[in-house]
């Protein structure tokens, strides 16, 4: 599978120079199975520059179709949805999975969104593309666009987000981002799900000073994510989630720290990469 | 006063280096009468670093008070409020005035935005004294010695445009609507875009022309006129419905109502630094001879007008 960076970016879009190289758009991730299916993770501002490369493929003809994995769905998750061009366009199908206590809660959630006081679409009926919702059940494998994926909860603040581990042909990929662990680290239950990920994607919010003054908005800092990615024993760890108010250059020394935090830690064999928006991973 | 942009950009903010002149943010002026408290004029994502400048000064020991005028609540002129760091510190004082609805309190369509499963912190629980103000186009009222009146705009929904009168200078912000010659967006959602130039219903075009004289008005003799010009024309005509205009439409209104300097504003999410450079070389062009300056607004950008410290 390819793994393609669309939005790296926590909280709230960071336009300017200072965030052109690792990007400023929202979470939003996509992959492409071997059998060229499409799978997009978080609808974050990232979403309207996948659809505008979409466009002009299948989707642009009302052909596409694509399994759409939500992790939660704050703002930053999902505000690039009433921006992603293919999503007006009569043929195309969406399976959108997420975090609720039943399908038509999680069809509420992004009802709400279009809502007439915030949005001039006013109803999810009013795009063209078929939406069908389904609430995950936790721990509990699915087949969407030929892979098998799992998804469990992790504690984020007041709320959860879900941790998504896309599996196809022996390989593994994890997305764990929006994750702030209590002192105890992650549950034995996540441990079991990021466990020897070919690539584990982790939010990396913070700073470990940052963190510790900030710890109920439930992000990790570095340091949490390289502890998880030895211990889980990931082969490769993804940077993800930067906080909106770090620049190009702040990340940067995030990730040498992250690296020397990884070698401290005995993992010096885990790869490490800073996520940035519109570069790409072969898995 | 000083009006300065800290968000320029319409419907949703756009990172990257093709943004980074103009600006990436969704909108945000700030207005700033000669040493009195800030008027800011909607709360798009640019509201962010503004709310940091703030805590600079008295916001910073909770001494602060700001006045935000809302065009309208469409995500692009609200994104940002909940990323206003004032907010988030005792005895800080936000004014918030917008248009009020049949159906719903102003404060519960806020409250909304910051309520699970969308946003980790509600807006109830912010320790700054936030205190909503409902109008209706028309109305006049003072914010200190600046005096503010509004009128309704032609976008979906409601959207009203605000005129400031201080410091012997007055500015108008026009954002977001669409021009008022070809159909009315109220409350309906339009899913195929009426044909352009085809006869509209009487009773409809007396309520625009009601509506555009409205607006000409509000911007008599202004200094500055702000004005939502998303769209080339070629864009609005595939568009018509979507409640933005060109600068055709604000070199129209800004020429009628005999205004200083003309600022486009609201930029399309696709629109390069460059392309925008073009748009603005090309009306420039199109305008000489006109008594108005034309400019682009872009994030940073400052203005004084009339009296200033």
């Amino acid at each position: 599978m390819r793994i393609t960076f669309w939005g790296v970016r926590g909280s709230i879009p960071a336009p300017g120079p200072e965030t052109n190289r690792y990007g400023g758009n929202t979470s939003c991730v996509s992959i492409r199975t071997r059998t060229d299916e499409l799978i997009i993770i978080d609808m974050g501002t990232g979403l309207m520059h996948l659809g505008n490369k979409l466009v002009k493929g299948e989707f642009g003809r009302g052909q596409g179709v694509a399994t759409v994995l939500l992790s939660h769905c704050h703002w930053d998750h999902i505000q690039g949805f009433p921006f992603f061009p293919v999503v007006f366009i009569p043929g195309n199908r969406f399976n959108v999975y997420g975090n609720a206590k039943s399908s038509s809660m999680l069809e509420g959630i992004l009802e709400g969104q279009m809502n007439p006081h915030f949005s001039p679409i006013y109803t999810l009926k009013n795009l063209g593309a078929t939406i069908d919702f389904h609430a995950v059940e936790h721990g509990e494998p699915f087949e969407a666009s030929g892979v098998r994926i799992r998804a469990r909860p992790n504690p984020h603040g007041v709320t959860t987000a879900l941790a998504f581990r896309v599996e196809e042909a022996g390989k593994s990929f994890v997305y764990a981002s929006d994750v702030g662990y209590p002192d105890s680290g992650p549950s034995a239950e996540m441990l079991e799900l990021y466990r020897g990920a070919d690539l584990l994607l982790h939010d990396c919010t913070y700073t470990i000073d940052d963190q510790m003054t900030r710890r109920n908005r439930g992000f990790s800092s570095y340091a949490d994510a390289a502890s998880v990615a030895v211990t889980a024993q990931a082969k490769h760890l993804i940077m993800f989630h930067y906080d909106q108010d770090y620049s190009d250059d702040k990340v940067d020394a995030l990730r040498d720290e992250c690296r020397k935090e990884l070698d401290r830690l005995g993992g010096e064999s885990i790869g490490l990469t800073a996520a940035a928006e519109g570069t790409s991973i072969d898995l | 006063m000083r009006v300065r942009f800290w968000g320029v950009r319409g419907s949703i903010p756009v990172p990257g280096p093709q943004t980074n002149r103009y600006g990436g943010n969704t909108s945000c002026v700030e207005v700033r009468p000669k040493g009195a408290t800030p008027i800011i004029i909607d709360a798009g994502t640019g509201i962010r670093k503004l709310g940091k400048l703030f805590m600079q000064s008295e916001f910073g020991d909770g001494r602060g008070v700001a006045h935000l005028l809302i065009s309208h609540t469409h995500w692009d002129h609200i994104q940002g409020l909940p990323f206003f760091s004032p907010l988030y510190q005792q005895g800080n004082e936000l004014h918030l005035f917008a248009r009020q609805r049949n159906d719903m309190h102003l404060r519960a369509i806020f409250e909304s935005q910051t309520e699970d499963p969308y946003f980790p912190v509600p807006m109830s629980t912010l320790k700054a004294d936030i205190r909503f103000h409902e109008l209706v186009e028309g109305q006049r009222f003072d914010i200190g010695r600046a005096k503010i009146t509004c009128t309704r705009l032609n976008h979906p929904w409601i959207a009203m445009a605000y005129r400031i009168d201080v410091d012997g200078a007055a500015m108008v912000y026009a954002s977001d609507t669409a021009p008022f010659t070809d159909i009315l967006l109220e409350q309906e959602f339009i899913r195929e875009p009426p044909i352009l130039g085809e006869p509209i219903d009487p009773a409809k075009l007396a309520k625009l022309e009601v509506m555009r004289s409205g607006l000409v008005h509000l911007c008599r003799g202004a200094d500055l006129l702000i004005y939502d010009t998303q769209f080339t024309q070629k864009e609005y005509c595939s568009r018509p419905h979507w409640g933005h205009s060109t600068p055709d439409d604000a070199i129209a209104i800004a020429r009628e109502a005999g205004v200083a300097t003309l600022a486009l504003y609201h930029h399309a999410q696709w629109r390069s630094d460059d392309q925008q450079d073009e748009i603005l070389h090309d009306y420039r062009a199109k305008t000489i001879g006109e008594p108005f300056e034309l400019i682009a607004a872009h994030e940073g950008m400052e203005l004084i007008l009339g009296d200033d410290d």
